[in-house]
């Protein structure tokens, strides 16, 4: 009963991930395309609780809907007139890149078929990988841990430097 | 696991002394306000990292948990890449753009001190993750830096081409780090490397994740399916940031990559003479290179003819010398690696001083044209003797260091059997003399239309001129030191 | 796994009750629509201009500088839940980490980047 239940909850969010990037990619105005990204995200996350990647789910959630989401959303209200023409999405080149993707897809698709993934046992997935998560950080992982702030701290930087207004004062 | 780690400090300490430099450079910046203690702070911590650097001479051994490799191969990368940064930094002292009154320039000297700490890890990385992070820190800081003459509309435009092709090539690279996590359950290179040997894996699936890997390599070394972004960003960039990229990104790329290609894809039962391997059989990986490598070059230079904007015919010459380097990689063999590393001191030196002549022309006359070198000859004779020296050099030609570089990645490929590519890097090499030729030609043969009066340089900027003249010169005779070195630091931790 | 099922159905749940009552709504509501009724502020000021304008960089410098911030948090999370078991020694790794942060926040604040004249 259960398993079939997680069946039919993987199919819905795949469905929901795959629909609303279709939308992300192929809507002609770009505000709806934003939108649509929000169910992609949370589509997402839903398919890393399902994985039992419940801190995974949860940063998604956190980062990706109430961050880059956001983020995205003021992108497009910083574009001058958002109803206009000028930001709307447009094809070029359409038979080069179908048949380029075509092609990707199909190798790819081929390479996850016929390919023999290192799969864990289940019995050794915890039931809360947070703890794990926070272990791993401060043992072992240690250094990409702490370049992590280095990152974090050069974006800062960076965001600060390129969204103010020069003044032509030093101050 | 504590002690593990606080005894494992011992080997990031240029890499702590750089990160506390980028810290005490943003609070000087912010306390002081003063660009020439922000600068001296800089150099400073740069010096201090290099000093802890030489202290890991001779040493090889694994570091957090193999997150990093410290062995020689590694030293010898970061200190070319500080080597460059200090240059850059000196270089940014005389920069008439960068000391821009209208700019402010403590993040900036922060920014290169965070980048050459990205590249420095770059150069160790042994663990996918680890890999993968450095290089967005790396490519964080360039994409600022790049566009930090923001008011310049050539800056603003670089900045944002660098971002769009940064992720779509660090995305791919994600992507391919995935497909080879999910074939052997692993991000350390030397677990997936033993893995692959026993286990065995779907050579497509591997051969896949091979080239999208690739794709964020060769978006770092400029290879040309990944190379749109070099001549935007290098004509766009401020000239300090253009050289920094052209030789220390490339560095810490090259070393990315030849660490990854070495000791992931090595085949540990190779048995054949000391000094060459061979790659996991079945896996296509030089094949690849072969063809990166002959588009590069060839496209770089067949370009490069056309361009009249001295800064951009250097970015594709830049590209055209990624082209030479991946030659080394495709010998499989010791003497192909130290070639490239022999070529890496040397590009250094040759292409740094390019920049700077640049650099300085553009302080006087405010052009990059090509058109601005006309009867330089005259104006500022020692200059254009420089220049001339970095061009020859860069063509590859006796007597100076260019020509050792390229003798030994000959060398190398020939010893390898494969002369027809050491033919095709040969032909390049005489196209690339015809650009290089316009600028002489311009420099020494043609008369200026505009100002003749003479240009004058500082003293400081003769002294800088020279640091990066006299190695170029001496090297091209006096280059065993060097050679010994490189095929000393060949050596990889873990790998034969 | 089995104890994440009530969640997902519970969003289920939501969105569908949401979808219901507005249905119901549509069908059920009486209608009497006239123009005035269906401009877009019935009851309020007219609009004197459009509300499609470009926004201020500052909107998105905000925006960067939350993601960043939301990004510690994420990474403070785990630790804090292993902050018995790690002692001191997680604690000074941590500090680090907030420490070259804090360095960054200092730097914008110092740089005006979160005023907002």
């Amino acid at each position: 009963m259960n398993i079939e239940l997680i069946d039919i909850i993987f199919y819905f969010l795949a469905i929901v991930v795959i629909a609303s990037a279709s939308v992300v990619v192929f809507s002609r105005n770009i505000l709806y395309s934003a939108f649509s990204l929000l169910f992609t995200f949370v589509g997402v996350a839903g398919l890393y609780v399902l994985l039992t990647a419940d801190f995974l789910a949860i940063t998604q959630l956190v980062v990706y809907v109430g961050g880059i989401l956001v983020l995205i959303l003021f992108g497009v209200m910083l574009t001058n007139n958002v109803f206009n023409v000028d930001i709307k999405t447009g094809s070029i080149k359409t038979l080069p890149a179908l048949v380029l993707t075509a092609v990707m897809a199909g190798v790819l698709c081929g390479i996850f078929f016929f390919t023999q993934w290192t799969v864990r046992p289940s019995e050794v997935v915890p039931t809360s990988t947070a703890p794990a998560i926070g272990m791993a950080l401060m043992t072992g992982y240690i250094l990409p841990f702490e370049v992590a702030s280095v990152v974090l701290l050069v974006a800062m930087i960076g965001a600060a430097m390129i969204a103010r207004r020069d003044t032509g004062k030093q101050n | 696991m504590i002690e593990q780690i606080l005894s494992n400090m011992w080997y990031i300490r240029p890499e702590i002394a750089l990160t506390i430099t980028c810290l005490a450079a943003i609070l000087a910046d912010v306390f002081f306000k003063r660009k020439a203690l922000v600068a001296g702070v800089v150099l400073g911590g740069l010096l201090a990292s290099g000093v802890l650097l030489m202290e890991q001479y001779g040493v090889s051994a694994p570091a957090f948990s193999h997150m990093l490799a410290v062995d020689p191969f590694s030293v010898y990368f970061r200190g070319v890449i500080l080597v460059t940064a200090m240059f850059v930094v000196l270089f940014s002292l005389s920069s008439v753009e960068i000391n821009n009154p209208r700019l402010r320039v403590g993040e900036y000297y922060a920014l290169i001190v965070a980048m050459t700490l990205g590249m420095t890890l770059m150069a160790g990385s042994s663990n996918m993750l680890m890999m993968y992070l450095s290089l967005e820190l790396t490519s964080l800081s360039s994409y600022i830096l790049a566009g930090f003459t923001k008011n310049a509309p050539a800056s603003a435009e670089a900045s944002l081409k660098y971002v769009i092709f940064g992720a779509l090539s660090s995305g791919l690279m994600l992507y391919g780090i995935s497909i080879l996590y999910g074939l052997t359950g692993s991000l350390d290179i030397y677990a997936i490397n033993h893995v692959l040997m026993t286990m065995g894996a779907n050579r497509l699936a591997l051969l896949i994740a091979g080239v999208l890997i690739m794709a964020g390599f060769g978006y770092k070394i400029s290879a040309v399916p990944f190379h749109f972004w070099t001549p935007d960003v290098y004509e766009g960039a401020p000239v300090t940031i253009t050289a920094f990229l052209s030789v220390a990104s490339k560095a810490a790329g090259f070393s990315m990559l030849m660490r990854f290609m070495k000791v992931t894809f090595i085949d540990s039962t190779f048995a054949g003479p000391v000094g060459t391997w061979a790659l996991i059989p079945g896996f296509e990986f030089t094949n690849i290179l072969i063809v990166l490598s002959v588009l590069t070059m060839t496209l770089g230079n067949l370009v490069a003819v056309w361009q009249k904007n001295v800064k951009r015919l250097l970015a594709y010459s830049s590209i055209a010398h990624a082209g030479y380097m991946l030659m080394g990689l495709v010998v499989l063999g010791n003497d192909g690696f130290a070639a490239v590393l022999i070529y890496f001191v040397i590009y250094m030196f040759m292409n740094l001083g390019a920049f700077f002549v640049v650099m300085l022309v553009s302080n006087k006359t405010g052009s990059e044209h090509i058109d601005t070198y006309k009867g330089l000859g005259s104006r500022a004779p020692l200059l254009s003797v420089a220049m001339a020296i970095f061009l020859v050099s860069l063509t590859g030609l006796p007597p100076t260091a260019g020509f050792i570089g390229k003798l030994y990645l000959f060398a190398a490929l020939i010893n390898a059997k494969m002369i027809w590519l050491a033919i095709v890097g040969a032909l390049n090499s005489v196209v690339s003399l015809y650009y290089y030729v316009l600028i002489f030609r311009n420099m020494f043969l043609r008369e200026g239309t505009g100002s003749t009066e003479p240009l004058k340089f500082a003293l400081s900027d003769n002294i800088i001129l020279f640091l990066l003249l006299i190695p170029t010169l001496v090297l091209g005779l006096y280059f065993t030191p060097l050679v010994q070195f490189a095929q000393y630091s060949v050596a990889m931790f873990g790998v034969r | 796994m089995a104890s994440y099922i009530p969640i997902f159905l519970m969003l289920a749940a939501a969105a569908g009750l949401g979808i219901i009552l507005l249905t119901l709504h549509q069908v059920l509501g009486p209608k009497h629509p006239t123009e005035e009724k269906l401009s877009t502020y019935e009851s309020g000021m007219s609009p004197i201009r459009t509300a499609r304008e470009r926004f201020s960089v500052k909107y998105y410098m905000v925006a960067v500088l939350f993601i960043l911030f939301d990004i510690e948090v994420v990474f403070l999370y785990p630790w804090a839940v292993n902050f018995r078991a790690l002692g001191v020694f997680g604690y000074v790794e941590m500090m680090i980490f907030i420490v070259i942060l804090l360095v960054g926040y200092y730097y914008i604040l110092r740089k005006g980047a979160l005023k907002w004249d």
